[in-house]
């Protein structure tokens, strides 16, 4: 991750289109999402779904950066198919919406993460970030 | 109805942004997070929507990780030591889909997650 091409999210404008990314959840990685926060379930193979989500926001920020006092205040999920453990995904995404209030800018990212066998997860996550900082 | 509780703690947001990867000071710097207008630090919010995704598992098993529908407000921050009671009830059924409301609240009744999920039974009911 490098810090030069990323660019705060309260500087993007709405219909700003990241580069797609590819990653890839080990086995390993979902154990360690799953044991942080604190599921004991039986998911197999699977990837779950939101831990998809909260990985890809992670991958997302190889393109922008979070200021200090950044707010997660709404997310909407689509689960499409289920992907598994070790599989590459891919994700696109945007800046859906953007507006201004009180000295915070909130943008709406949507995003799409795809296995190989099509689009496994919709999502569209609203960020408040505070207007003009880096 | 499914419920799923857990009592967060400062070990458990540090350990999710090492499994997330997201270290925002507001989630695990306590000196940042106290001059902000929280006072302290909160759990990340995917953290505690975690809560409503297994509660959803719980409930709907295999539909939720194939069809699954979430959307929903961050309505009040989660901070270390909170109990949070997450729970999934189930308002209406029809043949394509079983639409659930969610929420996640304190053990003082403080709504801090709220919203609807559903699952996909593709027209052919349960």
């Amino acid at each position: 991750m490098t810090s030069s091409t990323r660019t705060s999210i309260s500087a993007l404008p709405r219909g700003h289109e990241f580069p797609a990314s590819t990653f890839t959840l080990s086995p390993g990685d979902v154990d360690a999402y799953l044991r942080a926060i604190g599921d004991r379930g039986d998911y197999g193979p699977v990837i779950p779904p939101l831990a998809a989500v909260a990985l890809g926001l992670n991958a997302l920020q190889e393109h922008l950066s979070l200021p200090k006092g950044s707010l997660h205040t709404g997310q909407e999920v689509e689960h499409e198919r289920a992907a598994s453990g070790g599989e590459t995904l891919t994700l696109t995404g945007r800046v859906a919406q953007r507006s201004e209030r009180q000295g915070f800018v909130i943008s709406v990212i949507e995003f799409e993460i795809a296995a190989v066998a099509g689009v496994a997860v919709r999502a569209r996550t609203t960020i408040m970030a505070p207007a003009g900082a880096a | 109805m499914a419920t799923v509780e857990r009592t967060i703690t400062q070990a458990q947001i540090d350990g999710y942004a090492e499994a997330s990867g997201d270290h925002n000071p507001i989630h695990v710097d306590p000196a940042f997070a106290a001059t902000t207008m929280f006072g302290g630090t909160i759990a990340h919010g995917m953290l505690v929507l975690a809560l409503i995704g297994e509660a959803m598992h719980e409930a709907e098993g295999e539909r939720w990780l194939t069809s699954g529908r979430l959307k929903v407000r961050f309505k009040a921050p989660t901070r270390p030591g909170d109990t949070v009671v997450a729970t999934a009830t189930a308002v209406k059924e029809t043949d394509d889909a079983i639409d659930y409301a969610v929420q996640c609240a304190r053990a003082d009744g403080e709504i801090l997650i709220e919203g609807r999920a559903s699952v996909g039974l593709g027209g052919a009911g349960r």
